[in-house]
């Protein structure tokens, strides 16, 4: 960017001691948190209305299975700030080698929620309400539907756009890994890295809170 | 950032163990154990929000960073707690 | 834009090309020049005004002449209009789509951009000194996501079933099924337009904020920064945290439309009440959107027009940033008769009764500043003082209102549809009039015509009273607010005659509205030609020649004092720019700080 070449010697004067870039990036996060703040209290008010409506944890869900894809994440965020601190050190093999790392975790992740949903499809628990029978996972497949129609709804909204966050995210990391083969990152100059790493860490934080919410509560 | 020479380097894979660590707790805690429901909702919540603290402060760099990023990020966190607060005591009136 | 208006565009930005010439379609088209998108949002979004007029006025044909054939409107589709051998008489689901539509595009689609989109890309930067914004081509993605959700928004219309008709507040169940309202794509359409416009704005949001806070020009420190930028960066924070708000309400109702999820369907145990505390939890920051910027430019203007400094800076910014605050904590004043919580419902009441404070103090400055002042009465002050006191008529029956006893008797009468249009239309649509007239010489290098714009000024503010005043007594003998046909009761029929009186006041008012638009247009062409200051202001924007070259400032400004010292003592003129350094001391250098260590480059 050109923002130096007019400025005649004189910069201005930032009110936060932060680059633009990172500044904009932590800006566009508060309105990621406000936004699935919307969906999870939807779901905590739907669920706190209606708690007949919801199973146990373990009826439907398979924890353990979103156990182990919450492992993953956390561990493609280690990978992330590995791929960031090696190119802190101007380590490009390093940062290239890391990035690789969380984008294949990150894309296992969206594979076995795809996985999981087709699953739970499978069980006859879809959000639609009017199509909803959900019969869970240790109970006979004649036996009563397992909550209700509320469920499937809050439960793949919620779920659903955290992986379209994901997805997203895996795509802006092969856009990264693409810039980074080409070199275009250096110790001073690793911005780009830095603000992808926050999106993937913030997607991360966001499936942290929704796995206790709503495989664990 | 400017601040990664001045300290030694984050204890990043230590906090990744505390992660690991407490999902499995949480895991554990949330099938295994039989606590009464309203002790098992606010422990499993409070290590939840521990994780997504450590994730912030850590991985995110907020530790390093401006006490005005700080007030700024914490923006939201009043609005959530306002919203969800009177939603709740306007539709579930127990 | 069209290229008429390209063309114009143009014309009006003759002779400022000192650096390397962009394509056309980088300059004109999809341009990462701030003052550019703010010219392309200030076209469209006059646009969507005059679209949002237009419907308004049949609305008021139906309630002036209820179930007389409407003029022209054979040419309507059978869809909208039942034809008889007389002509073409409206039909209630058209009405519904009116009111809806109307509503949605003058908030949406008028207001909002003209406040955000055209001020707020055209004055952050210039007054606090940056060459641009600091992320010039989400600024252009920004308006590039606005049109098509335009075009979306208009193209409801044309599918079958109409456009949506669940009103723009669009409350569940009504608007979750097409059974209740006979709507079925065009309410889809509507949810999908509004989520792709709110991303437009989230991304402006992120801009203008990281604007605000990284990119002013040394000296300018907080409380140096002219109060329609502190506007503007308040509403930025506003639009910042409501708007992903309403995006997960509008997914989750497309989706309980389309795929049949059970959010807001009561059958299956949803909440409709979920949708409307979502709603005006964004929906209360929105109104506060839409008055927060005007009220920045009415300071800008009326201080500038008294030679005076702006009476009491300090509590002006306070207050802006308390109503911000306020604005989150006031939502269910929208939901008295939605059942609440009586508890919920007193600290909903006394909190926005609070918010009256901050709004009184703000009217009290704006008197003050006013007070003594050596008053100019041109256009510009003309509309920002026609603000002032519309605001306060607004603002005295928004208290009538918040007060829950009363509100059970009047919600969802005309009154309250006096109430909005005195803040929306004589509120906010003022301080656009004003706002446009004010920088019309930054913009396009050109002054407005000042006869034209008093004879524009006097049409409105007369007509406009004779429209809304009497909407107070039509609410208060029980008019409804959305109805179709009000003399199908017989309580309500003796207020035809001041339905037709409002209706062919509507008419005038519409009518009156060209004058202004023929003196844009003809101004941008014609109008006498503009000096760099011709409003001898002292904030930076007045610095650089009209229009603005790009990339703003041919050297970064240094800001030695706020922005509204008139009729200072220190100056041998009765204003005193923000950029002169005081005679006696040399440039202040510690004023200018360290610049930023680490800038890296983005993606």
């Amino acid at each position: 960017m050109t923002t130096q070449a007019m400025t005649a010697g004189r910069a201005p004067m930032p009110g936060m001691k932060v680059y633009n870039l990172k500044l904009g990036m932590w800006i566009f996060l508060l309105s990621e948190v406000m936004f699935f703040t919307g969906l999870i209290g939807s779901y905590i008010i739907l669920r706190f209305a209606h708690p007949e409506q919801f199973a146990a944890p373990g009826q439907v869900l398979n924890i353990n299975l979103t156990a182990f894809n919450t492992f993953l994440l956390i561990c493609s965020s280690v990978t992330m700030v590995k791929a960031y601190a090696a190119i802190q050190q101007g380590d490009q093999q390093g940062l290239k080698n890391w990035l690789l790392a969380t984008i294949v975790i990150g894309a296992s992740f969206v594979g076995v929620q795809v996985y999981e949903y087709i699953a739970l499809a499978g069980e006859g628990f879809v959000p639609i309400a009017d199509a909803y029978h959900a019969v869970g996972r240790h109970m006979p497949h004649d036996g009563p539907a397992i909550g209700g129609q509320l469920y499937g709804s809050t439960f793949y909204t919620m779920t659903g756009f955290h992986g379209t966050h994901v997805s997203i995210g895996v795509l802006c990391l092969c856009f990264t890994y693409w810039r980074a083969a080409k070199g275009a990152y250096t110790a001073d100059n690793l911005g780009g890295v830095e603000i992808m790493g926050l999106y993937w860490h913030f997607v991360d934080l966001v499936w942290i809170i929704l796995f206790t919410i709503v495989y664990l509560v | 950032m400017s601040t990664g020479e001045a300290h030694k380097p984050p204890p990043y894979m230590l906090v990744w163990a505390g992660l690991f660590v407490l999902t499995i707790m949480e895991v554990l805690i949330a099938t295994v154990t039989s606590i009464p429901k309203i002790w098992l909702v606010i422990g499993l919540m409070a290590m939840a929000f521990y994780k997504a603290y450590l994730v912030a402060v850590y991985y995110m760099h907020l530790k390093w960073e401006p006490k005005r990023l700080w007030l700024l990020v914490s923006v939201p966190i009043p609005l959530i707690m306002i919203l969800i607060f009177v939603v709740l005591n306007e539709i579930f009136v127990p | 834009m069209s290229t008429i208006e390209q063309e114009m565009v143009h014309a009006a930005e003759g002779g400022h090309h000192d650096h390397h010439e962009l394509p056309f379609i980088r300059k004109y088209i999809f341009s990462t020049d701030h003052k550019m998108i703010a010219k392309q949002f200030m076209f469209v979004s006059l646009f969507f005004l005059v679209i949002g007029g237009l419907l308004a006025t049949m609305m008021r044909w139906q309630l002036g002449y209820p179930g007389e054939p409407m003029p022209g409107g054979m040419l309507l589709p059978d869809a909208m209009m039942a034809p008889t051998p007389n002509g073409a008489i409206m039909l209630p689901e058209f009405y519904n789509s009116l009111v809806t539509m109307h509503g949605t595009i003058m908030i949406f689609f008028a207001i909002m951009p003209l406040l955000v989109g055209l001020f707020g890309n055209l004055l952050i930067p210039l007054q606090i000194g940056a060459e641009d914004m600091a992320f010039p081509r989400l600024n252009m993605i920004s308006f590039w996501l606005a049109v098509p959700a335009g075009i979306l928004m208009l193209s409801s219309f044309a599918v079958e079933g109409g456009a949506a008709g669940a009103g723009w507040t669009s409350y569940a169940p009504l608007s979750v099924s097409g059974e209740w309202t006979g709507v079925y794509l065009g309410q889809q359409l509507w949810l999908a337009s509004l989520t792709i416009l709110g991303f437009s704005s989230l991304v402006g949001a992120v801009n203008y904020i990281t604007t605000v806070i990284n990119m002013r020009a040394p000296g300018m420190t907080w409380f140096r920064m002219p109060l329609a930028t502190w506007a503007l960066f308040v509403t930025a924070i506003l639009i910042l945290l409501a708007i992903p708000i309403l995006a997960g309400a509008l997914i989750m109702l497309l989706f309980d439309q389309t795929i049949g999820t059970g959010f807001f369907r009561p059958e299956v145990g949803g909440e409709p009440l979920l949708w409307q505390h979502l709603f005006w939890f964004f929906g209360h920051p929105e109104v506060y959107i839409l008055i927060l910027p005007a009220m920045g430019i009415v300071s800008e203007v009326i201080s500038n027009r008294a030679r005076k400094p702006i009476f009491g800076y300090h509590s002006m910014v306070l207050a802006i940033i308390g109503i911000g605050f306020l604005g989150w904590i006031v939502w269910g004043h929208h939901m008295f008769m939605s059942g609440m919580n009586p508890l919920l419902g007193t600290s909903f009441m006394i909190s926005t009764m609070a918010i009256a404070v901050p709004s009184a103090i703000k009217t009290f400055n704006w008197l003050a500043t006013i007070w003594k002042g050596d008053l100019h009465l041109d256009s510009p002050m003309l509309y920002a003082l026609a603000f002032v006191s519309m605001f306060i008529i607004g603002g005295l029956s928004g208290i009538f209102m918040a007060s829950t006893p009363v509100d059970i008797y009047i919600h969802d009468t005309y009154f309250i549809v006096a109430h909005i249009h005195y803040v929306l239309f004589g509120g906010s649509l003022f301080a656009i009039f004003a706002g446009i007239t004010f920088w019309f010489p930054k913009m396009f290098g050109r002054m407005m015509n000042e006869t034209l714009n008093k004879v524009h000024f006097g049409l409105t503010i007369v007509l406009y009273n004779l429209v809304f005043w009497p909407m107070h007594n039509l609410g208060l003998q029980g008019m409804m607010r959305r109805i179709y046909d009000f003399t199908q009761y017989e309580y309500l029929a003796p207020l035809q005659p001041m339905n037709q009186f409002i209706s062919i006041s509507v008419f005038l008012l519409v009518a009156a509205q060209s004058v202004y638009a023929f003196n844009f247009f003809w101004s941008i062409f014609r109008g006498e030609k503009a000096s760099n200051n011709p409003w001898d202001s002292n904030t930076l924007e007045w610095t650089v020649p009209s229009p603005p070259p790009h990339g703003n400032f041919p050297e970064m400004p240094v800001v030695y004092r706020g922005p509204y010292e008139y009729s200072s003592p220190e100056s041998d003129t009765d204003f005193y720019p923000q950029t002169k350094p005081p005679p006696s001391k040399p440039p202040v250098q510690e004023l200018i700080p360290e610049p930023v260590t680490p800038t890296p480059e983005g993606f």
